[in-house]
């Protein structure tokens, strides 16, 4: 018996070896695809309409509608958000300012137009889940690389689009989920899909990029869903009437800004 | 008749071997297919509105019903062995496979959501868990300005702290309570003491003692049956052959319930009890009926003996069987499954008991030869004294016996309108009992173990974030839990949105009240899903806002402590309607105590049907409609006085005591039809009506007498169970056997006699 589990070994190791001659690639890392998606070229402001279409698993839905601003201010990337739809939280506005370094907590504010006042909100976990929906504030991109590390394990065919399989590791202790792994589309460097493990290594939840569009050179995701497998509650974002390198001023990113609306 | 006694004189061998083949059967069924069903949702009718309503309501809101541990350390709870114990107890029951993650709460998982001067601050209370006194006492502080926290996790001494995991229904089983129970006291050492409790707990442990305990009795009641039996017969093969009648028809009712793949429920394992109680009535008076025979007759033979047995006794053997499985039949009536099948097979286990006196016990009689005499015959033996005495003193106080049995009567309809339902479960187990000293406990410290759910809803969506429908609600909690003392806390979406104004406003206590605006409630509703875990949102009001879960907790589980609860909340349905919005209710409590009504109303449903086909069959067997009427007349003295009793003695109506009244009537019936039918035959061989009373008491009065006292003494031993609803039932059961002895040969002679004309 010992002679032959060392033999399997044996076989193994070869076809690791194996891998990176038939995986036919540029011999990239885990790492280094992760990279290239979060470094990948968004434009140096956004603007759009956000819609958030919340599903729980008895098919209740919530729609909420958006404005939303966002700009890259070297490793700091601000972000506001007004609300427009349903009526009673129109004009509630949302800044988040975030900062590539993995130390620094987010900064954000939120407006309620029926108090009249700017609130900061103070968090100490990163792992909030953004407005009641099914993303967090790293699943929406947040999430420096560095943070984690990553292994290519293979490359397949999503979708029709040929893909890169990375898992990613945590290097934090306790953080909320023990393994992603994520399906980039080769050179195109966009997540089509990935699947999320709780801290406990259950599966959690996938998120799929259903439609991406070219603006000038640029991808941007115009529709996405994320589905929580252990609540079975859905959401889906989608996002439209984006305009990109629109020149937004700096001073929309500001406590004054949310108050005055747009 | 004849050739029925021919054959079976004829052909005792194979019939006893076809007998004990069918038997061998259903008992290999028996052992190999029986299903104990221990989950309480399998015997609701799964269609009454109020289950519907509730099923849907739990399905909106996830309402589930909770485990609660709690952890005392009597220094306090703010040190880190402590904090350290509740993260990992929690942790750990998050890991259990039945239980899923997102259901544990404790102080580790709470969202602690506090106010600044500049803003808002979202935590946990902790993470790590501190080591610093300075961290400790500001987890102390946030707690005790928390509403949402304070007196629900923690208790206000500071001393205990609750981790509850809530679970769905069909995940309890008693090797989880016992999982649970050892990883709760693996947590115990000497600064800390865990409790567990929960309606879970106690409706897993109930569904779990009853039973086991009946188990254990039934096999003593068996034994005092037999020695009560042999002392009364006194003959070591007639009380086998007797003995033997109740074991194979108990044997049968289980075995083709098996057979069939019905469950044994809760109350399928008083059956037992019944078929027992029933079935040693055909044995003893055939018994008697040959024993007397034999005195007159000392040199009949063997066939001669038998056949007059027969002959004689299979018309009550077979009308006291029919009358009594009618009763039980009339269970059919009743919503409840489990119930409906207990009264079905219970009917058909006394139809196979009276299978078995008939062919069973002549059949044995013919192999094993007619009882010996075991005194010779003297004249006094002829009409025991005592028989004549009873007889006499009866009908010459006729006007006394009418009187006493009018005011029992009046005594019992006084008591009935005393009885009060009881849908609690805690009320089964002894005061002292763990479960109970636990709940207790945790009643003490914190809001109370058990949750009605008051499901408001309203006409349009968003209603819910309408300032005067959130302040009616905060208004109906303080007034319910300030007045009715059972209430102990109660729990809205007014809470979060209190909460949340007061947050906004710095922590100032004055802003801890609703806001007068829509839009501002909504407002603080998408900020509190941005910073707190908006699942728990979800559990007081749905995606719409026109629907909301207001839970309140009350500290005791009885009918009596909900009524108090559920009248106040629906005082307040005037001044809800003005607003459009409806209340109903919801959750394991309100079902429970609707099921406790529904069994009930079956009950009584059933006990008027058995009354009218009892009397339409007694009328017709005796094709008299007066001893329809007079032979329903113990019974019902029975009926009423059982009920009256347990009003009296404060002993409450639940699931199990609530069947006593079919006890009541299948046993008493067979004493009346006994009594009746040999008084009919006396009647015709005698005229002096002192004779003809003696002869029926000498020979059925007789019988009767010795059944009442065996099934007496049986039940007795039922005092001695650990389970209070099984002692209540030993009790119950041997007093109405009393009663019904005593009003059959008392006021139901004296009725016999001033009926001057038989048929």
């Amino acid at each position: 018996m010992l002679h032959k589990r060392f033999k399997f070994r044996n076989i193994i190791l070869l076809l690791l070896l194996l891998i990176p001659f038939m995986s036919n690639a540029q011999d990239l890392t885990g790492k280094e695809i992760i990279e290239k998606v979060y470094y990948r070229d968004d434009g140096d402001d956004r603007r759009g309409k956000l819609t958030m279409i919340l599903v729980n698993s008895r098919g209740d839905k919530r729609v909420r509608e958006i404005k939303q601003f966002d700009k890259d201010f070297g490793a700091t990337e601000k972000k506001i958000m007004f609300f427009t739809a349903p009526a009673d939280i129109r004009e509630t506005s949302f800044l988040n300012w975030s900062y590539d370094d993995p130390a620094k907590d987010d900064d954000q504010w939120i407006y309620l137009p029926a108090l009249g006042k700017v609130k900061r909100i103070s968090s100490d976990s990163k792992d909030d889940y953004f407005m009641g929906s099914d993303f967090t504030y790293d699943d929406l991109g947040d999430r420096h690389p560095d943070e984690d590390t990553h292994k290519l394990l293979r490359t397949e065919t999503l979708e029709g689009e040929e893909c890169y399989v990375v898992e990613s590791l945590p290097k934090e202790e306790g953080y909320m989920y023990s393994k992603t792994e994520t399906w980039v589309i080769k050179d195109k460097w966009i997540g089509l899909q990935k699947k999320f493990y709780d801290e406990d290594g259950d599966y959690l939840k996938t998120l799929k990029v259903k439609e991406y569009k070219d603006y000038d050179g640029i991808l941007v995701i115009t529709h996405s869903q994320m589905h929580n497998a252990q609540k079975d509650h859905k959401t889906i974002m989608k996002y439209k009437d984006i305009e990109l390198n629109a020149g937004i001023g700096s001073n929309y990113f500001t406590e004054r800004m949310m108050s005055r609306g747009l | 008749m004849k050739t029925f006694i021919n054959f079976i004189t004829k052909y005792p061998w194979p019939i006893l071997l076809g007998i004990l083949a069918v038997t061998a059967f259903l008992f290999i069924e028996m052992s190999a297919n029986s299903r104990m069903e221990t989950d309480l949702d399998e015997y609701m009718p799964q269609d009454h509105p109020a289950f519907v309503y509730s099923d849907s309501a739990e399905a909106i809101f996830n309402i589930k019903d909770g485990i609660i541990i709690a952890i005392e350390n009597k220094d306090g709870i703010y040190n880190p062995q402590t904090l350290g114990k509740i993260k990992t107890l929690t942790k750990d029951l998050g890991q259990m496979k039945q239980i899923e993650k997102g259901d544990v709460t404790s102080l580790y998982t709470a969202d602690n959501i506090i106010g600044t001067e500049t803003g808002l601050d979202v935590t946990s209370f902790y993470e790590e868990v501190p080591e610093s006194s300075d961290k400790l006492e500001s987890i102390r502080q946030s707690v005790r300005t928390n509403e949402m926290v304070y007196e629900r996790i923690v208790s206000e001494d500071e001393t205990v702290s609750v981790v509850i995991a809530e679970i769905n229904d069909d995940v309890f089983s008693m090797e989880f309570y016992h999982e649970i129970l050892d990883l709760a006291s693996s947590y115990e050492d000497e600064d800390h003491k865990l409790y567990v409790a929960g309606t879970p707990i106690v409706e897993g442990t109930m569904a779990y003692l009853g039973p086991k305990d009946m188990k254990k009795m039934v096999p003593i009641v068996i034994l005092v049956i037999i020695i009560v039996l042999y002392v009364t017969l006194r003959n070591i093969k007639t009380t086998i052959l007797t003995l033997s009648v109740v074991i194979l028809s108990v044997i049968w009712a289980f075995g083709l319930m098996a057979w069939l793949g019905i469950s044994i429920y809760a109350v399928t394992t008083m059956m037992p009890v019944m078929l027992i109680a029933i079935g040693v009535a055909d044995g003893i008076h055939l018994f008697n009926h040959m024993h007397l025979y034999l005195q007159e007759h000392p040199e009949a033979s063997r066939k001669d003996a038998i056949s007059d047995m027969v002959r004689n006794m299979w018309k009550p053997v077979a009308m006291t069987s029919v009358t009594t499985s009618v009763g039980f039949v009339s269970l059919l009536a009743s919503e409840v499954y489990p119930i409906k099948y207990f009264g079905l097979f219970t009917a058909f286990g006394v139809m196979a008991a009276m299978f078995f006196s008939l062919v069973f016990i002549p059949v044995g009689l013919m192999i094993f030869n007619k009882p010996k005499q075991v005194k010779a015959k003297r004249e006094s033996e002829k009409h025991h004294p005592l028989a004549h005495k009873i007889s006499k003193w009866v009908l010459q106080h006729k006007i006394l016996v009418l009187v006493i049995s009018v005011l029992t009567i009046g005594i019992g309809i006084y008591g009935t309108q005393k009885v009060w339902i009881n849908s609690s479960f805690l009320d089964k187990f002894e005061d002292d009992s763990d479960i109970v000293q636990t709940d207790n406990f945790i009643n003490k410290k914190f809001g109370g173990t058990t949750t009605l759910n008051v499901i408001l809803s309203a006409d349009r969506k968003g209603a819910f974030k309408d300032p005067e429908i959130l302040k009616l609600m905060s208004k109906m909690q303080k007034d319910v839990v300030g007045s009715v003392k059972e209430a102990g806390n109660s729990f809205s979406l007014a809470d979060y949105l209190e909460r949340m104004n007061k947050v906004m406003h710095a922590d100032k206590e004055e802003y801890n009240r609703i806001p007068d605006s829509h839009n501002l409630n909504a407002q603080y509703l998408l900020l509190y899903e941005m910073s707190g875990d908006p699942d728990n949102l979800w559990e007081v009001v749905n995606y719409d806002y026109n629907k909301a879960n207001l839970n309140i907790q009350i500290k005791e589980d009885d009918s009596k402590s909900l009524k108090a609860v559920l009248d106040e909340v629906k005082s307040y349905r005037g001044e809800f309607s003005k607003l459009n919005v409806d209340i109903n209710f919801a959750g394991s409590g309100y079902t429970a105590l609707v099921f406790t009504d529904l069994i009930l109303e079956g009950q009584i449903k059933s006990l008027v049907i058995t009354f009218i086909i009892i009397i339409v069959l007694l009328s017709l067997m005796f094709r008299q409609v007066s001893i329809g009427f007079i032979g329903a007349v113990p019974i019902s003295i029975t009926a009423v006085l059982s009920f009256g009793v347990m009003g009296l003695l404060n002993i409450p109506l639940s699931t199990t005591t609530a069947l006593l009244a079919s006890i009541a009537i299948g046993i008493g019936i067979d004493y009346a039809v006994h009594f009746i039918e040999r008084y009919r035959i006396n009647h015709k061989q005698h005229t002096d009506s002192l004779h003809i009373a003696t002869a029926t008491m000498n020979h059925s009065g007789r019988a009767i007498l010795f059944n009442a006292v065996v099934v007496i003494a049986g039940f007795l031993v039922l005092l001695f169970s650990v389970f209070p609803p099984n002692r209540a039932l030993g009790a119950l059961v041997s007093f109405n056997m009393f009663t019904a002895f005593v009003g059959t040969i008392t006021i139901m002679l004296v009725l016999l006699h001033w009926k001057k004309k038989f048929k």
